[in-house]
């Protein structure tokens, strides 16, 4: 049975607009006219327990609504979702021991007291015992190198340490599903890279099925292997990354070093589309089933290769593509 | 249980931190009080009674409903609108925990030091009038005010729960909230003993819940009314709690349905 099932699962939002100026603002104080807003329009999946799925998709996409239907915050316009067999908006406590949401722009941690207390809170609240709350913090502590940190307000840690108090306090009742929206958000490439090194193990140890949202690629290239794209509040990928790239990319990158005197561009052009160009380097772009072919025609030239390397083409590129459409 | 505990003492720990403003707030009390009393001596320089109440009555029915006001009061509902307004909510909703219950947890331990404090510094200010100021052992009257101010407590807790919770319809609710607390005190008698105003006031104010927190206990404790009407005025109480509890309950639960959640 899948962890997570979503099925036609919409949300629409009131909004209204209002004219910039004085004037704007005292007409919509006597007459406001009702927009709404489809975020999310009927998307269907469902995620088996210990996968670590990416949610991306561009701004306004519809990513977090979906996460907060998932959560219990919002309920949804119609459609139906289940986590763990609960219906979210239900709010049972048995269901709201056994996830956590990490949202990276949001806090739960109380800013004018140190982590700890937050923990210490997060703990009676989930009614955790004395010994899995000393067991999970300590591993907590350890892997995400906080110990030093514990007893300063939160509010004065920089953002990547706060981050890491953030994960901790949601994973202090040691939640099965995890849902988090972009938690590397506004994160230099090391913390980005600790907090990406402590989802990869906490996921394998544990078994924590998770769905993370983020913008940046590194994480989604390094860290899950299925992606669910959405756009405009509608579903259009959902598959391996992989099959992603073949599917969007029928192309492959040979990238080549020269030694001795390097080459001219007019030499390699023949092979294929120049992306990349110096003396000593080249990126050339090539069909899929062509890739080893021109490697081999390449390799057997007079030109002075020193290397090549067949490479997929960058998943950026092909998630921009996808968005696109 | 211990959940609770826990939520008070680290919001008390908060509460701490932000010493200076607690202090400076004491320091506005104070000097209320004393313009009180300058007031009221000098309205009473040239009579006895006003309806029925001596200069040292009226002195000590400011004092001691000013304390009285000090132990039920708290600051819910700026909080709430804040939490509805920009998402903080949301936290909340997701832990095995209901909202109300957390938050009273929180005001608790978030005013008790307030309230404490306060509490101090208004006996300090009868201690300063002490010459004005009539006391009042008697034992009785005394265990049905403390009654009467626990459960006005959670009135007030109650009343600012369901104006905090307006918020999830408009966003804001400062203007309510200031509007409110004039009526309250206006029909708590923390303007004036309402006894002096004509007797049908005096009568919707007995069945309304704001006056239990000020004038009546203030009554009780200048034994101007007698244990019986303390009795019934307990009796009002209950009744308001449990309906006010009824109310919060159904507005919450169509507040949520319109919470946005909004601000990720
Ligand atoms: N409270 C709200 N009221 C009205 N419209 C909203 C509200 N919240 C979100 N929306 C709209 O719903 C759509 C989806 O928003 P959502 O926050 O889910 O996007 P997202 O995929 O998380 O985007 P991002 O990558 O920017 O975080 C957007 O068009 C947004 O403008
Ligand atoms: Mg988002």
């Amino acid at each position: 049975m899948p962890i997570i099932e979503v099925k036609n699962l919409s949300k629409s939002y009131e909004y209204y607009r209002q004219e910039s100026g004085l004037m704007g603002a005292v007409k919509s104080f006597f007459a406001r006219e009702t927009l709404y807003a489809e975020a999310v329009k009927g998307i269907n999946f469902s995620i088996e327990e210990g996968e670590l799925v990416g949610f991306l998709g561009p701004n306004g996409a519809g990513k977090t609504t979906t996460l907060k239907m998932l959560s219990g915050i919002l309920y949804p316009t119609s459609g139906d979702a289940r986590v763990l067999g609960f219906k979210p908006t239900d709010r049972k406590k048995e269901y709201q021991r056994q996830f956590a949401l990490v949202m990276g722009q949001k806090n739960q941690l109380v800013a004018d007291l140190p982590a700890m207390e937050s923990f210490i809170l997060n703990k009676e609240i989930y009614e955790v015992s004395d010994n899995d709350f000393k067991k999970t913090l300590n591993e907590l502590v350890d892997v995400l190198d906080i110990g030093n940190i514990l007893d300063i307000q939160t509010r004065k840690l920089s953002l990547g340490q706060r981050m890491k108090c953030e994960l901790a306090a949601a994973l202090i009742h040691s939640p099965k599903v995890l849902f988090l929206d972009e938690p590397t958000i506004g994160l230099d490439v090391v913390a980005q890279k600790n907090i990406r090194d402590f989802l990869k193990r906490y996921n394998k140890e544990k078994k924590t099925t998770i769905i993370l949202t983020s913008h940046y690629m590194e994480d989604i290239k390094d860290l899950c292997r299925r992606v669910i794209i959405i756009n405009l509040g509608k579903v259009i990928y959902d598959g391996a990354i992989d099959e992603l790239i073949k599917k969007h990319a029928p192309y492959k990158l040979l990238k080549i070093t020269f030694d001795e005197n390097g080459i001219r561009r007019d030499q390699v052009e023949k092979y294929g589309e120049v992306l990349e160009f110096s003396s000593y380097r080249a990126v050339i772009k090539v069909a899929r089933g062509d890739a080893k072919k021109v490697a081999i025609a390449l390799l057997s030239s007079p030109l002075p290769v020193d290397d090549i390397l067949i490479d997929e083409v960058d998943i950026d590129d092909v998630i921009r593509k996808v968005f696109g459409k | 249980m211990k959940k609770y505990l826990t939520i008070i003492k680290t919001y008390w720990q908060r509460g701490l931190t932000y010493r200076f403003t607690i202090l400076a707030y004491r320091a506005g009390e104070m000097a209320e009080a004393v313009v009180l009393v300058l007031m009221w001596t000098a309205i009473y320089s040239d009579q006895n009674v006003i309806k029925g109440f001596t200069l040292p009555e009226m002195i000590t029915y400011f004092l001691i409903g000013n304390l009285f006001s000090a132990a039920t009061r708290n600051f819910l509902p700026g909080l709430m609108s804040r939490d509805i307004k920009d998402g903080g909510l949301s936290m909340f909703l997701l832990r095995p925990m209901s909202y109300f219950n957390f938050i009273l947890s929180r005001e608790i331990g978030r005013i008790s030091f307030v309230t404490a404090l306060s509490l101090v510094t208004n006996g300090l200010i009868i201690l300063f009038f002490l010459n004005y100021f009539i006391f009042n052992f008697d034992i009785p009257y005394l265990l049905l005010i403390a009654i009467m101010i626990s459960l006005a407590f959670i009135i007030e807790l109650l009343i600012s729960y369901i104006v905090g919770l307006v918020a999830f319809w408009t966003d804001e609710v400062d203007g309510l909230h200031s509007t409110f607390d004039k009526l309250k005190k206006l029909f708590s008698g923390g303007y004036f003993p309402i006894s002096i105003l004509p007797a049908i006031f005096v009568n919707v104010s007995y069945a309304l819940p704001f006056a239990y927190s000020f004038f009546v206990p203030a009554q009780l404790y200048l034994k101007k009314i007698d244990l019986m009407a303390g009795a019934r005025g307990i009796f009002v109480q209950i009744v308001w709690i449990i309906a006010l509890y009824a109310i919060s309950n159904w507005i919450w639960k169509k507040g949520l349905r319109r919470y946005e959640g909004v601000g990720i």
